[in-house]
């Protein structure tokens, strides 16, 4: 099972009526979607605006995707439509300095075009999770901390894992989960305190 | 539990179990906070300059008004009717081609044979008694033994047995 075939398990799930299995997939986009139509609508709220649109917009055309494509790719050029949309409505053009699409941006990695798109409000507690993730990062022993990076940020699978640390895979997946496990203990007391505004 | 959560999310569990922790983490808010938790961790890794809170629980609550959508069939139920569609058309197509083959035959021609039957009719027309030995001569040669679109070439011909040797 793949990545991609988790994503098509979930999206069976909601085309058969689980409204969950929609809000799995929510958690599990909203940043790279809100990221992706930063892109094109500055205002940070408003790039809020338009990612739930966006989302709400995929939700009433699930039943159409086939899965012919990723779904995220589907989901990105949802988001691409609804933001250029957006901008028309408010005859706004979208920017042209930074020429990409849907098939793109889930490379796309230029930290100099990204805008901080978080409200004041939200700024604090964000740096806050920003810290304690990576100060937690830190005090992970090497091979978890190595493990966590591996999959996370370069983004290869547990057997590929398992061949760069030279371990079997079930300890890769072992390393990974206690390394998981280790950060969230540090930030669940912090997002508790957010007093049921869950990530 | 938490550890499949973190298996599942990198897509590395098998699909039937994957299929029971999705109902787990349905039934359990514990389970889904730490589907959040986890992705938080690895959104806050990859983008640490993108960390936007609230959007999920935003998306949530607008998602309350949404119906329930349902697609009329799953993706394996497609690829079955999608077969059958292709076996139905190729049966029709071969139907097609029976009938196309008959159509040679008998539509348009069968008023033309009925004429010339009719034309024919007068059988009793005198035919030269030489002219026998001739068309019993010609007859195995002649295109109407064709099976395919014979038709055209069918011509009514007689002879008298009383001229017979």
């Amino acid at each position: 099972m793949t990545d991609r075939d988790l994503d098509q398990q979930l999206v069976e799930r909601v085309q058969r009526g689980d409204k969950h299995a929609f809000d799995l997939l929510v958690t599990k986009y909203q940043r790279k979607l809100g990221r992706l139509i930063s892109r094109f609508v500055r205002d940070p709220a408003e790039a809020e605006d338009v990612t739930q649109d966006a989302f709400i917009k995929a939700y009433r055309a699930l039943p159409g995707f086939r899965g012919e494509s990723a779904f995220y790719t589907w989901l990105y050029r949802i988001g691409i439509n609804t933001a250029k949309n957006h901008l028309l409505a408010n005859k706004r053009r979208a920017p042209t300095s930074t020429p990409f699409d849907a098939e793109d941006s889930e490379s796309f990695e230029d930290a100099s075009l990204l805008r901080e798109v978080n409200t004041p409000e939200n700024e604090l507690m964000s740096k806050q999770v920003v810290g304690v993730v990576q100060s937690s990062l830190q005090q992970l022993p090497e091979d978890l901390r190595s493990a966590l990076t591996l999959r996370e940020i370069e983004g290869l699978s547990y057997e590929e894992i398992a061949i760069v640390m030279d371990c079997p895979i079930g300890t890769v997946r072992s390393r990974i989960f206690r390394a998981r496990e280790a950060v969230a203990e540090n930030l669940r007391p912090l997002l508790e305190t957010s007093k049921g505004k869950r990530w | 539990m938490k550890q499949n959560i973190s298996v599942l999310m990198d897509g590395e569990l098998f699909e039937d179990e994957a299929e029971s922790l999705l109902g787990h983490i349905k039934r359990n808010s514990d389970a889904r906070m730490n589907w959040e938790i986890y992705h938080l961790i690895g959104d806050v890794l990859r983008q640490p300059e993108y960390v936007h809170r609230g959007l999920s629980r935003k998306v949530r609550e607008r998602m309350q008004d949404e119906p329930v959508v349902l697609a009329p069939r799953g993706r394996e139920v497609k690829q079955q009717i999608r077969t059958i569609a292709l076996s139905a058309a190729a049966s029709l197509a071969a139907i097609g081609v029976v009938a196309w083959m008959s159509l040679q035959i008998s539509p348009e021609l069968s008023p033309r044979l009925a004429m010339q039957q009719a034309a024919l009719q007068p059988a009793s027309v005198p035919i030269n008694a030489d002219a026998n030995d001739y068309l019993m001569a010609h007859q195995e040669l002649s295109p109407n033994a064709d099976m395919n679109g014979g038709a055209s070439y069918i011509r009514t011909v007689s002879y008298s047995l009383d001229a017979a040797p």
